[in-house]
């Protein structure tokens, strides 16, 4: 049977984590009273003009320098003229002939995709379809909301690629404070442009597109479906049409859109009411110093110089928030290797599948617990206990630890293990007349651990055990 | 008391020193407009004038200042003043309300001027002769058959007119001096950006300025100096220090440098202007300037550069006007696509959809490099023979129009012939450097003839020096 | 060459989106090629060597990120020919 390559390129957009809107000083907020974060600038009211925002354009230059684009010396703002309701000016001001980013490269496990250019555009308003034919409604509040569009180059060819390219995209993104990515919220939204050809072909099939996908399930289904629907055209002998595809996420497929688009004519040119922007070698290298290690590079020295392994490295590197935590711990405790196993084995089986992740105990807590063990003044059990009573209800640890066993004093240590050792004489013989006394040894700890329902430190009472009967 | 026959300087004084209040100034002026309602100049006298006029009074008894304090001024009605009407002179926006106030509506509010109604244009701003009003034509302030010129029209017959001691316009291509040439009064176009266009309803951005029209050349520097300056709403307005226009008047012209552009006097041959404009110059070298021969080779091409680029940026400007925001609706539209262009179809007039469509078609796939990108480049070209030009001289003189206000009505039909009204006043949006139009000649009827100088960008001192010394000592015959 | 068609004012009033009757049309063709005749011109100017400029500004001009109050809703529906539930609106649109 005749095998194909299937060739994908993303233009993935991410609103910008800005406090105010691109061109205006209008709050750029999600879940705001319909059209209460408008002015006269986002609605495109006669006379009003665009001013843009600093931060928009560091935060671009930002998310360049995380994928090593090259970053122009000089930006241009252009119109992309269209009527749609969505779009209040009937213009959007974006990027065409000089973007912020140009090239760029994002490394995934087994192959580099190439980035053409990352620019900084708009976001349109919303359209809210009623059922029925009561109307449709706009909501401009999202009209002039940063958002920053980012094209790579055909080099992906399976739907997990994609997937792992936009996680780790993501990642880059919210790891540099560029951009939150709810992709719940539209904050991180993808096209995919698809086509196949036979394998090995250096004709490229004609492709398709699927706009605005909003989660990395549809994205990874929306190709497999499509790849798959063109592949059957394919062995059918029928053309792919060139289109703009819908895709149905309930429904699981892709459609042409009822409305075809007549090959647009978006008329760009520069914005006059915009200057082009300067962008100077020293401040692209300030922007540069703010940047913290990249995932990439922190995994490597979490293995390196903390000893953790690979994996575990790469679990706690995936999410900005594990590492946030995780690097807060080891300020103060001083195992890393400790910090990383509870961090995995406590806390993320408990968060796995939360949609937004929240760890509910505080790194410093955690970090006393672990120095608690460490001092040998509590037991991992007593700890886990501990752990799970602070991530249920913010208690005091000194206080637990009290309470809890990890406060047994060595003087009731002793005592309780000359109770053990007067009510046990037979023990104690044996203890003495065994050639392998350990084992009788651990018999004693076993029952210290008993009587004190595991509080005790297991490794000092065996200690003091063997002295006591050692004398 | 005729209080039109005052420059506005001197109504200051008045009001400041108590001769008159702003009452009885404003309820004049509205008399005025009342009387002369057949010019057509106004579109609306808003209601609270003669309140503001009367607060104002207060502030000028309690010795407040305000260099405009009690002043009635009339807008152009692309101009926004927040709570008004302000419709371009378009059914389309008819109705429109301004939710903000312009940065030069602002300025002058900050000076105590009253600002008493809007003057009538054309729409949008796109035209010559005040005649593609929705609202109605508007007569020339001295002669009824003519036109008034345009597109403030409106503004500069308000002037003219004796209805208001000043106004405002606005100028893309020579809107606000080619009218005052028409009308006999005094207009500037500043430099580009050294007045916000915050506010003004935009026609082709990369090229319009507001313009003060008032009687005099000093009333105009005292006014430029009130509307300039950087405003945080507008990119494009100039850092550039305002300076005191006024005192860069001194009464003499000794050592200044006077450009005679040789593509300007071939341009001016066998038109009224010529005999008269020759003569200012020969007159100028005789009271101590210096003549020096310049050339801007590609001067003649500004017309088509212009008519390129404005229309390029108005499709784009006035894609807002689509019916679901603001104002017109079609009645009988079913959808969203019959929204866009039955109220579009129905709500612009022929002369704004005419330069829509040539717009898109500069703009449109396959002709955007000959003619948008391909008019940049040229304007380019002309800014670098520009920056040649005035390394040789401070200021060139131009007519702003080639003979008196034409006949209404004679130019509908030939929009062409209309645009090349424009030809000598565009060259400076082009530029985007300062143009100033001053009476200087006497044409057919004795109606007037406007003189223009231009100037390097931001030397309107120099502009307003060399227009007040024509001003006070060149006899207009 | 004659550039200006039916076909073209066509392609043209729908990028506008404008319609024109059949009597607007008739005095607009004429009218639209003697305004591109003038408008040629520029073709007799030689821009080769010329490199497309654009007025710019620094980094540092552009406005601060900060958050400033907005118009209110009703300030923003105030001039809108037809609003619901605190939205413009429009006729039902299709979902794509």
């Amino acid at each position: 049977m005749q095998e194909y390559d299937i060739v994908i390129g993303l233009e993935v957009h991410a609103e910008l984590s800005t406090k105010s809107k691109v061109f205006c000083s209008c709050k750029n907020e999600f879940g705001a009273i319909p059209n209460s974060n408008c002015c006269p600038v986002c609605i495109g009211l006669p006379g009003a003009l665009p001013v843009l925002n600093k931060k928009a354009v560091e935060l671009v230059i930002k998310a360049g320098l995380t994928i090593d684009s090259e970053i122009n010396d000089l930006a241009v703002f252009e119109r992309k003229n269209y009527f749609y309701p969505d779009l209040s000016k009937a213009y959007q001001i974006s990027q065409l002939v000089r973007p912020i980013c140009v090239g760029g490269e994002l490394k995934l496990k087994n192959k580099i995709v190439r980035v053409n250019r990352i620019h900084l555009e708009e976001d349109a308003g919303k359209l809210i379809h009623s059922s029925g034919d009561a109307g449709t409604l706009i909501d401009y509040n999202r009209g002039g909301v940063p958002l920053m569009e980012l094209v790579t180059e055909p080099d992906i060819s399976s739907a997990e690629e994609a997937v792992e390219f936009l996680t780790k995209l993501r990642s880059l993104l919210v790891f540099a404070e560029v951009a939150e990515c709810k992709m719940e919220q539209g904050g991180m939204r993808c096209d995919v442009n698809i086509s196949v050809k036979p394998k090995g072909s250096n004709v490229l099939g004609n492709r398709t597109e699927m706009k605005n996908l909003n989660s990395f399930k549809s994205v990874y289904r929306a190709i497999e479906f499509e790849s798959e629907r063109q592949i059957e055209l394919l062995e059918k002998g029928e053309k792919v049409v060139q289109e703009t595809r819908k895709w149905d996420d309930d429904a699981g497929i892709s459609y042409a859109m009822r409305k075809k688009e007549t090959s647009q004519d978006y008329r760009y040119f520069p914005d006059p009411d915009l200057l082009a922007v300067r962008i100077k070698r020293d401040e692209v290298e300030n922007i540069k110093r703010t940047l913290p290690l990249m995932p990439d590079e922190l995994k490597k020295k979490y293995v390196s110089e903390f000893g953790l392994t690979d994996y575990d490295a790469e679990i706690i590197t995936k999410e900005k928030f594990l590492i946030n935590f995780f690097e807060e711990t080891i300020k103060l405790h001083s195992n890393p290797k400790n910090v990383a196993n509870w961090l995995i084995t406590e806390i993320l089986s408990k968060i796995k599948d939360e949609d937004q992740p929240n760890i509910k105990i505080s790194p410093e807590n955690l970090a006393k617990i672990l120095n608690f063990i460490a001092e040998g003044k509590i037991t991992r059990t007593v700890a886990k206990e501990i752990f799970a009573k602070v991530w249920e209800k913010d208690e005091n640890i000194d206080a637990l630890v009290k309470t809890m066993g990890g406060g047994i004093s060595d003087d009731e240590l002793e005592n309780l293990i000359l109770r053990i050792i007067s009510s046990n004489p037979k023990a104690v013989e044996d203890f003495k007349a065994s050639p392998t006394p350990e084992k009788q040894l651990k018999w004693f700890v076993g029952q210290v651990m008993k009587e004190t329902r595991g509080k005790a430190n297991a490794v000092k009472a065996e200690e003091k055990i063997k002295n006591i009967l050692s004398k | 008391m005729e209080f039109e026959k005052y420059s506005l300087l001197e109504l200051v004084d008045m009001l400041k020193s108590k001769k008159v209040s702003s009452e009885e100034l404003t309820s004049y002026f509205i008399a005025q407009i009342e009387k002369k309602k057949n010019l057509n100049a106004v579109i609306e006298v808003f209601e609270d004038a003669l309140s503001k006029a009367k607060e104002a009074d207060i502030k000028i008894k309690n010795n407040e200042n305000g260099k405009l304090l009690g002043i009635p001024v009339i807008i152009k009605d692309n101009i926004l003043y927040k709570g008004k009407v302000c419709s371009c002179s378009s059914r389309f926006l008819e109705n429109y309300v301004a939710q903000y106030n312009s940065t030069v509506v602002e300025k002058l509010l900050r000076e105590g001027a009253v600002i008493i109604g809007r003057a009538n244009m054309d729409e949008f701003a796109m035209g010559g002769s005040t005649e593609n009003s929705a609202f109605g034509i508007t007569h020339n302030a001295l002669d009824y058959d003519r036109v008034p010129g345009g597109s403030s029209g409106g503004s500069a017959v308000a002037v003219a007119g004796g209805l208001c001691p000043v106004s405002l316009g606005t100028d893309t291509g020579g809107s606000v001096r080619q009218p005052c040439s028409y009308n006999g009064i005094v207009g500037i176009k500043p430099t580009y950006g050294r007045i916000s266009r915050y506010g003004v309803v935009a026609f082709a951005s990369s090229l319009e300025q507001v313009g003060p029209m008032t009687k005099t050349v000093k009333d105009n520097a005292y006014m430029l100096e009130i509307l300039s300056g950087k405003s945080e709403f507008d990119e494009t307005s100039s850092k550039e220090k305002v300076e005191d226009y006024l005192s860069a008047i001194k009464g003499k012209i000794q050592g200044l440098r006077i450009g005679v552009c040789k593509e300007i006097i071939e341009s001016v041959k066998g038109m009224e202007v010529e005999k008269p404009f020759l003569e200012v110059i020969n007159w100028l070298k005789d009271q101590g300037a210096t003549l020096v021969d310049v050339s801007l080779p590609d001067y003649n091409l500004s017309l088509a550069c212009y008519y390129i680029i404005a229309p390029a940026e108005a499709t784009s400007n006035l894609g807002r006007f689509d019916g679901i925001k603001y104002s017109r609706r079609s009645e009988d539209a079913k959808n969203v696509d019959e929204i866009y262009i039955k109220s579009r179809s129905e709500g612009f007039g022929k002369e704004v959809k005419r330069r829509i469509m040539l717009g898109n078609f500069v703009l449109s796939s396959g002709y955007f490099d000959a003619y948008y990108n391909k008019a940049k480049k040229i304007q380019i070209k002309l800014k670098k023979q520009t920056e040649e030009l005035f390394r040789k001289c401070d200021v060139v003189l131009s007519p702003t129009t080639g003979s008196v206000a034409f006949k209404l009505g004679s130019k509908n039909s030939d929009p062409v012939s209309m645009y090349k009204e424009d030809r000598f006043t565009i060259i400076s949006n082009i530029l985007g450097i300062p143009s100033l139009t001053l009476p200087f000649a006497k044409g057919e009827k004795d109606l007037p003839l406007g003189l223009q100088i231009m100037a390097n960008s931001f030397k309107e001192g120099t502009i307003y020096n060399l227009a007040d010394f024509i001003e006070n000592n060149w006899e207009v015959k | 060459m004659k550039k200006f068609d039916l076909a073209e004012v066509k392609r043209l009033s729908s990028l506008s989106a404008l319609r024109f009757s059949e009597e607007e049309l008739n005095s607009f063709l004429p009218e639209f090629e003697n305004i591109l005749e003038m408008v040629e011109q520029i073709k007799s100017a030689n821009t080769d060597e010329v490199e497309l400029k654009y007025p710019e500004c620094d980094l540092d001009d552009l406005r601060e990120d900060k958050a400033r109050e907005s118009l209110s809703v009703q300030e923003v529906l105030t001039n809108s020919p037809k609003t619901r539930k605190g939205c413009f609106s429009v006729p039902q649109m299709l979902e794509d």
